[in-house]
């Protein structure tokens, strides 16, 4: 096997792998302050995909400038969702909101897909530009642009979110509440609109992950389980409360992954991943760059 | 009230197993009850670990798996008897458990949840890389397929769990699950040994699993082996857990009814839409009525009977 | 009078019951059929034209007066129940069951997808009653000694079969030799590598790279760089479609095509083109027809179509109309409603339907034309067999950039 092979595998890895991570980043959030998972996660992604194939198909808009519709789009859907839903679980002790999260999330995903393969049929769909599968030569290695473009969103997301959650009062109280609630709402935080803009920010973020995945893949209704395994594997990978490196555990991932196909063959891909993450789960459980109070 | 209680579930054992031998019990009543056992089996196995100690497992799946894989494999390849067969895949599943759980119980809450989800995943995967090809039975096997034995099979084995977790709900076994599901802290202090009860009733849990997978392994003509293996078993058991009412012995039974039934009335009628309207109906039971369909039972019981008749909390 | 009256009373009495009993004798008021199909969840994008192709041609037999049944001496009309099973052969399995208890079905038609057929044409050999289906190519289903599957539709070793003799017409000079196989790590997917390999070698190519992944892979890159560094010049591959799209739309990104490349089920899917654009041109696929086979009864059918979709017939629409019409043919030669003289009378098929002649063979598979499309401008053009092609292969497929954007 050629060096150029391999560097190729490697970077094509380290570019699905960013995808990953602004997979995850959106349900890590809300994990980490409203402590509830959020099954639905994928099938929110899967919204986002719809949003910008139709956007695409319907209103001919390219697909990074139907970000401007689909990622408030799937804002205003997340504080729908919050506000109906999963308000009502936040209220209960933590244990509680795990587990009612998870059924209402389950509930929620047969709806969206069943509704999504009603209005939109089980049919792939795809947006193909005609900059689709550009790619830059460099040393006889290719750099795909429209993958490439989803590492740099990437970085720009994470440079962006860290500065609200620094900078601004929002921020500030997203993480005091997911510190601790019982202090932030001494401290006169409003909690539940904390959660409700954490909530429908983590839709939005899964919007955004959504046109990428349509872009360099495919959306279909059922798309959902598989991103929403991947996400949680990197948000645990990653541990809570960091949102880098969150998204740095889902570029690792890619990398893990083609180096594995690269060493065992294509067919325990998938595996080795999972193998990796259950590892680190047993000797690290708060995740490799988790804080320990997790 | 007791008297009457057991005379009604006396009934409909009774009932249960005289049901094949009676002019309207045809095959495709005996194949939807079958469903609805192997669910109520798998949704009360799940209640062991995830309602009476408390610990969430996303990975059940795996332990049918692998009670439906050895039990097929034992039966159809070797030429076991099938009960011989079951029990293997009970024990495989079991033993499983035992050397997961120690490592797994490690993690607190959502970390195990997370992790089992994963494990299972791990086992879909490789179990489908191993094994690809469709496990079904031969045409002349087929040809004399019995449902009979399928339905009592399926009958013994939701017995058995229901037994288990009806003597586990008054056992001190079952009281130091309980213990540790309301604050670990207290149980440990109260001299409970909080990793050996989880450890127990994961490995039961995992057991009864694994023996609802080899009843699914007995009755079903075709499928691939990794099937088993989907988290669809998981998350179906945990809707029909919580649905019922998560941590007592009728809680899966009720939802397991529930759910069977809703499914087949509606999927025979909206075509198409029933999905829609389960999942609607699935989260308005699970908003308003958090304790599920026993806490229901209970609150209409409570106005019936003299406060204090019920002991639980 | 009174005993007169009384014997005529008796004489009408008699002539009625008589009378009653033609009228019992006439038989049911419909032909029960029952079909499992899973118009949700991952299947129903294709399987909706499968029941399209049902619903139209027994519309038609019933528009028509139903099918002739010999024992009660008139027309029958079929009453056809579709129960959805959600893509899950469970529920698949216990639908079936629930039409054999409740509507007392004769026959059964099947759904799609070669897990659902393998779960569900068990429950035919269960019940002892005729399953006959389409929109599956998995061979091995049918070497399991079962007496009532019946499958009027290309199986591997015909697709396989039949990729090689498209490739045998190419000139000698320009015959490409060196042939790449990318394999999903499923049942299907072993048995259609063994055939391609057998053929291949019978044929004088030579494999030059097998490689294999689990369905559901987001990065093929390592495998499609493998593909190119050994040179392969026909590329074989039967991917599920996200997999199919992920596998083009990567092979672009990373500058390499095949001068051929086969690839099976994925671009069956209608928005293949849609998904893909020119990147979608060029590959050679089997959907099972294509509404240019010009056999009898094609035309019909295509402007049917077109009146409801405003398209001719979609592939699965014509082996799942011949389905129909086979399966009717059978139920009028049985001359009965007994499910083992119709399983006989279909086991002995030997008539022209909307994909051509069909007899069976004795493990159930049909003799039936296989037709190879190939994506030329984003149309969907039959290139064999060549009687009936709308247009010749396109080979070598040009390079990705050097295509023109698909226009409307």
């Amino acid at each position: 096997m050629s060096i150029e092979t391999i560097v190729q595998t490697l970077l094509f890895g380290a570019l699905i792998g960013s995808l990953y991570g602004l997979a995850a980043l959106g349900l890590s959030i809300v994990f980490g302050v409203l402590k509830i998972l959020n099954v639905a996660h994928g099938e929110l992604i899967m919204l986002g995909g719809y949003g910008s194939f139709w956007a695409f198909n319907l209103l001919g808009l390219d697909p990074y400038l139907s970000l401007l519709i689909v990622v408030p789009g799937l804002f205003l859907i997340g504080l729908a969702l919050h506000f109906g839903l999963f308000a009502r679980v936040v209220r209960f002790d933590e244990e509680d909101r795990i587990k009612n999260s998870l059924l209402i999330g389950f509930g929620l995903t047969l709806i969206l897909q069943t509704l999504a393969t009603h209005l939109f049929t089980a049919d792939e769909r795809s947006i193909t530009t005609s900059y689709s599968t550009a790619a830059w030569e460099i040393l006889g290695i290719r750099l795909p642009l429209v993958r490439f473009s989803g590492l740099i969103i990437g970085i720009i997301v994470v440079v962006a979110l860290r500065w609200f959650l620094r900078r601004t009062y929002w921020g500030k109280a997203i993480r005091a509440t997911a510190e601790d609630w019982r202090t932030a709402a001494l401290a006169g935080i409003d909690i539940r609109r904390t959660y409700l803009v954490t909530f429908a920010l983590g839709a939005a973020l899964a919007g955004l992950a959504g046109m990428l995945v349509t872009l360099q893949g495919s959306v279909s209704p059922n798309i959902g389980l598989q991103w929403t395994l991947k996400a949680l594997i990197v948000v645990v990978l990653a541990g809570l409360g960091s949102v880098p490196g969150t998204f740095l555990a889902g570029v690792l991932l890619g990398v893990a992954e083609s180096a594995s196909a690269l060493a065992f063959g294509g067919a325990y891909r998938e595996l080795v991943g999972i193998v990796i993450f259950l590892i680190i789960l047993s000797i690290r459980p708060q995740g490799l760059f988790g804080g320990s109070h997790a | 009230m007791l008297n009457w209680r057991t005379g009604a579930i006396l009934l409909l054992v009774v009932a249960l197993i005289a049901l094949p031998q009676l002019p309207f019990g045809e095959k495709d009543l005996l194949t939807l009850l079958i469903s609805l056992f192997i669910l109520a089996a798998l949704s009360s196995s799940w209640n062991i670990l995830g309602g009476f100690v408390g610990h969430i497992n996303l990975g059940h799946g795996a332990f049918f798996g692998i009670g439906s894989l050895v039990t097929r494999s034992l039966w159809l390849d070797q030429g076991w008897h099938i009960l011989a067969a079951l029990a293997v895949g009970g024990v495989v599943a079991a033993i499983v458990a035992l050397i997961v759980g120690a490592p797994a119980l490690r993690l607190r809450g959502t970390y195990f949840a997370i992790g089992t989800l994963a494990l299972a995943e791990a086992m879909r995967l490789t179990v489908g890389n191993v094994l690809p090809r469709v496990s079904r039975l031969p045409g002349p096997e087929l040809r004399v397929y019995d449902i009979e034995p399928r339905y009592y099979l399926a009958l013994v084995v939701l017995a058995l769990i229901v037994g288990v977790s009806v003597w586990l709900s008054r056992s001190r076994i079952g009281l130091g699950m309980m213990a540790v599901r309301e604050d670990e802290e207290a149980a440990r202090s109260l001299g409970v040994n909080v990793f050996l009860h989880s450890m127990l009733a994961f490995v039961l849990s995992a057991f009864f699993a694994g023996l609802a997978g080899g009843a699914f392994a007995f009755f079903h003509v075709g499928y691939y082996p990794n099937y088993t293996f989907g988290p669809v078993w998981t998350f179906d058991a945990v809707i029909v857990t919580y649905v019922g009412g998560v941590g007592t012995v009728a809680g899966p039974l009720l939802g397991a009814i529930f759910f069977v039934l809703i499914r087949d009335v509606l999927a025979a009628n909206l075509v198409n839409i029933h999905l829609i309207i389960f999942g609607i109906l699935f989260i308005a039971i699970v908003l308003l009525l958090p304790g599920g369909f026993v806490e229901l039972l209970k609150r209409r019981g409570q106005r019936l009977i003299p406060a204090g008749a019920s002991t639980e909390h | 009078m009174k005993r007169l009256l009384f014997a005529i009373a008796l004489i009408v009495l008699f002539l009625l019951s008589s009378i009653s009993a033609v009228a019992q004798d006439n038989g049911p008021e419909f032909i029960e059929w029952g079909a499992s199909i899973p118009l949700s969840g991952r299947y129903a994008g294709p399987a909706a034209q499968v029941e399209r192709g049902y619903r139209m041609a027994v519309d038609n037999i019933n528009a028509d007066g139903g099918i002739y049944v010999e024992e009660y001496g008139r027309q029958i009309p079929i009453n056809l129940t579709i129960l959805d099973d959600e893509s899950d052969p469970v529920k698949a399995v216990s639908n079936l069951e629930d039409l054999y208890s409740n509507n007392d079905v004769v026959v059964y038609l099947g759904g799609f997808g070669s897990d659902m057929h393998a779960a569900a044409a068990a429950v035919g050999e269960v019940n002892a009653t005729p399953y006959i289906g389409v929109a599956f190519a998995l061979w091995d289903i049918h070497q399991q000694g079962y007496h009532y599957l019946f499958s009027p539709f290309p199986k591997s070793p015909d697709m396989s079969r039949v990729t090689f003799e498209l490739l045998n017409t190419l000139d000698e000079d320009i015959r490409p030799t060196r042939v790449g196989i990318l394999q999903e790590s499923t049942d299907w997917g072993i048995e259609f590598a063994s055939f391609w390999t057998e053929d291949a070698e019978a044929n004088g190519y030579e494999i030059v790279a097998h490689e294999e992944y689990t369905p559901g892979t987001q990065d093929f890159s390592d495998l499609i760089l493998a593909m190119r560094d050994a040179d392969v010049q026909i590329l074989l591959a039967l991917p599920s479609p996200p997999d199919g799209i992920a596998i083009v739309t990567q092979m672009a990104e990373l500058g390499w095509v095949p001068p051929f490349s086969n690839i099976i089920r994925a671009p069956d899917a209608p928005t293949w083109i849609q998904a893909l654009g020119s990147n979608g041109d060029y590959v050679a696929f089997m959907p099972g027809w294509h509404n240019a086979m010009a056999f009898e009864g094609v035309d019909a059918l295509n402007e049917q179509h077109i009146e409801m979709m405003g398209r001719p017939a979609d592939p699965l629409v014509g082996p799942a109309y011949a389905t129909v019409q086979i399966t009717a043919a059978a139920v009028e030669a049985a001359g009965t409603l007994d499910r083992d003289a119709i399983r006989d009378a279909m086991a002995a098929t030997d008539m022209d339907t909307v994909i051509g002649h069909v007899t069976f063979n004795e493990d159930g598979t049909g003799n039936v034309p296989t037709a190879i499309l190939q994506y030329q401008h984003g149309r969907a053009e039959l290139v064999y067999p060549l009687e009936f092609a709308t247009a010749d292969l396109v080979y070598p497929a040009p390079p990705f950039e050097e295509r023109e954007a698909i226009g409307d």
